[in-house]
């Protein structure tokens, strides 16, 4: 691995670590997440392209932070943990070396400018990901409070239902988490269509779906016009109702699931003066109502490898480039 | 015993049924025909509502009358509005069925059905159990 890093040849050009770790950050950022957006197989397997979202997210997140460690540092003192890590697995941890040659007073300050630099990166993701929870949480709180005054719970239903024509189906997920359903909803669908839509929402309570939304509205601040976050925001939040509905199912029939998307959103359209979602839906339609055979797994499976290839390299990059010290 | 959430309910509830400013007696007295709960507990909690902006008082003699600042309806609205709009802020907080859509997008999805060979009316075909 160090051989193909550029240090053996004798290239020892002074910041020539930073390179690995942008290129990880190009191939997840930016390559990776448009193929997978065009992928014909992530609409069939919504999980598994869920956790190849999160695959790119966190290889983004480590080899960034591996880019700013990189940047500051001196050259020498990026090699140093790398022989100290070879030598550790050649003696089979008998004989590593000193940790710290100089001693904790020989490190150098632009080793811990560097370490700054790197934590920096984590922490800015750690910190949107707990904004957006929070704000979250905060209407939701303030939703419930009304909800509980007005709605009523209905034990048959494990739902509330709220007194309006137009029909509504949500959830409130995280602690407290409850389905609502608005009576003009119980009052266009059939008893089917009504438990085809109250399993979708239980779907996205149990699968705490509410954390991937999250966790993509986080990287989209952070990372704002990178092809992966902005595909990531809306392929996110598609793949998880596409998951939501393979769970619902489970439970119900995929006539029933597929009219009830049509009643719910026909009965809704004349009272919004604008629109999103629409072709996302006529995707999960068609997805609905087509029996899912499993495509060809070698194009899915070549995409799961690189994913996690590039999720797994920035840590390969990091025993062999972190900086100990200078020595 | 029952939450203050669950007696809120109760409160509002009443004043909203019986479209006139109430005391505190008067709601502590419905209840009892149900339940008994204490003078001081209804009390408490209608002053948490007013100070949440829910109910607006005004002092009658020596007790407050109390009164809804919005109707049953204004509130649901909003619920809805929360539930049906579109802001981003609320697409972390809600789950939805579906994305409310166009009528053109209605269209569509009506098509897909079709070309499915389903019928996207079937929902209110008559002998549908509703």
């Amino acid at each position: 691995m160090t051989e193909l890093l550029g240090y053996s040849g004798g290239l020892l050009v002074p910041g020539h670590h930073v390179l690995p770790p942008l290129t990880v950050a190009l191939v997840a950022g930016v390559l990776l997440p448009r193929a997978l957006a065009r992928s014909h197989w992530a609409h069939r397997t919504p999980r598994l392209a869920l956790t190849v979202w999160t695959l790119l997210g966190l290889s983004l997140i480590t080899s960034v932070s591996l880019a700013a460690l990189q940047v500051p540092l001196p050259t020498a003192s990026s090699h140093h943990l790398s022989r100290f890590t070879e030598a550790c697995i050649v003696s089979g941890g008998a004989d590593c070396g000193p940790l710290l040659p100089n001693g904790p007073a020989g490190v150098d300050t632009r080793v811990w400018a560097a370490l700054v630099a790197a934590a920096a990166v984590p922490a800015a993701f750690a910190v949107a990901f707990a904004r957006e929870l929070l704000s979250a949480r905060r209407l939701r709180l303030r939703h419930a409070e009304l909800l509980r005054l007005v709605g009523s719970r209905r034990p048959e239903l494990r739902a509330t239902v709220l007194e309006h024509d137009t029909p509504a189906v949500y959830c409130l997920p995280g602690r407290a988490s409850q389905v609502v359903v608005s009576s003009g909803a119980l009052e266009v669908l059939t008893g089917q269509q009504v438990t085809a839509v109250l399993e979708h929402e239980r779907a996205h309570i149990a699968g705490r779906h509410h954390l991937l939304v999250a966790a993509a509205g986080a990287f989209g601040a952070l990372f704002r016009g990178l092809p992966l976050a902005r595909l990531a925001h809306t392929e996110v939040a598609l793949l998880l109702e596409m998951a939501a509905d393979d769970r619902a199912l489970r439970r119900c029939s995929r006539d029933a699931l597929a009219t009830a998307l049509y009643a719910v959103a026909s009965g809704q359209a004349p009272h919004m003066a604008f629109a999103a979602g629409g072709p996302s839906a006529v995707l999960r339609m068609r997805r609905i109502l087509t029996p899912q055979d499993t495509y060809s797994p070698t194009l899915r499976t070549v995409f799961v490898a690189l994913s996690a290839a590039a999720a797994l390299t920035p840590l390969v990059l990091a025993c062999c480039s972190v900086p100990g010290i200078t020595g | 015993m029952r939450r203050l959430g669950d007696l809120e309910a109760e409160i509002m509830d009443r004043l909203w049924r019986w479209g006139r400013p109430a005391t505190v007696r008067e709601i502590v007295n419905d209840i009892n025909r149900m339940r008994p709960v204490a003078y001081t507990t209804v009390m408490t909690v209608a002053d948490i509502l007013h100070r949440k902006g829910l109910l607006r008082r005004e002092k009658a003699g020596r007790a407050w009358l109390y009164e809804p600042e919005r109707s049953r309806e204004e509130y649901t609205a909003a619920l809805m509005q929360d539930a049906l709009g579109n802001t981003e802020d609320r697409q972390a907080a809600l789950q939805r069925f579906v994305e409310h859509m166009s009528p053109e997008d209605v269209s569509a999805l009506a098509a897909a059905l079709r070309a499915m060979g389903r019928v996207p009316g079937s929902a209110e075909e008559p002998g549908a159990p509703s």
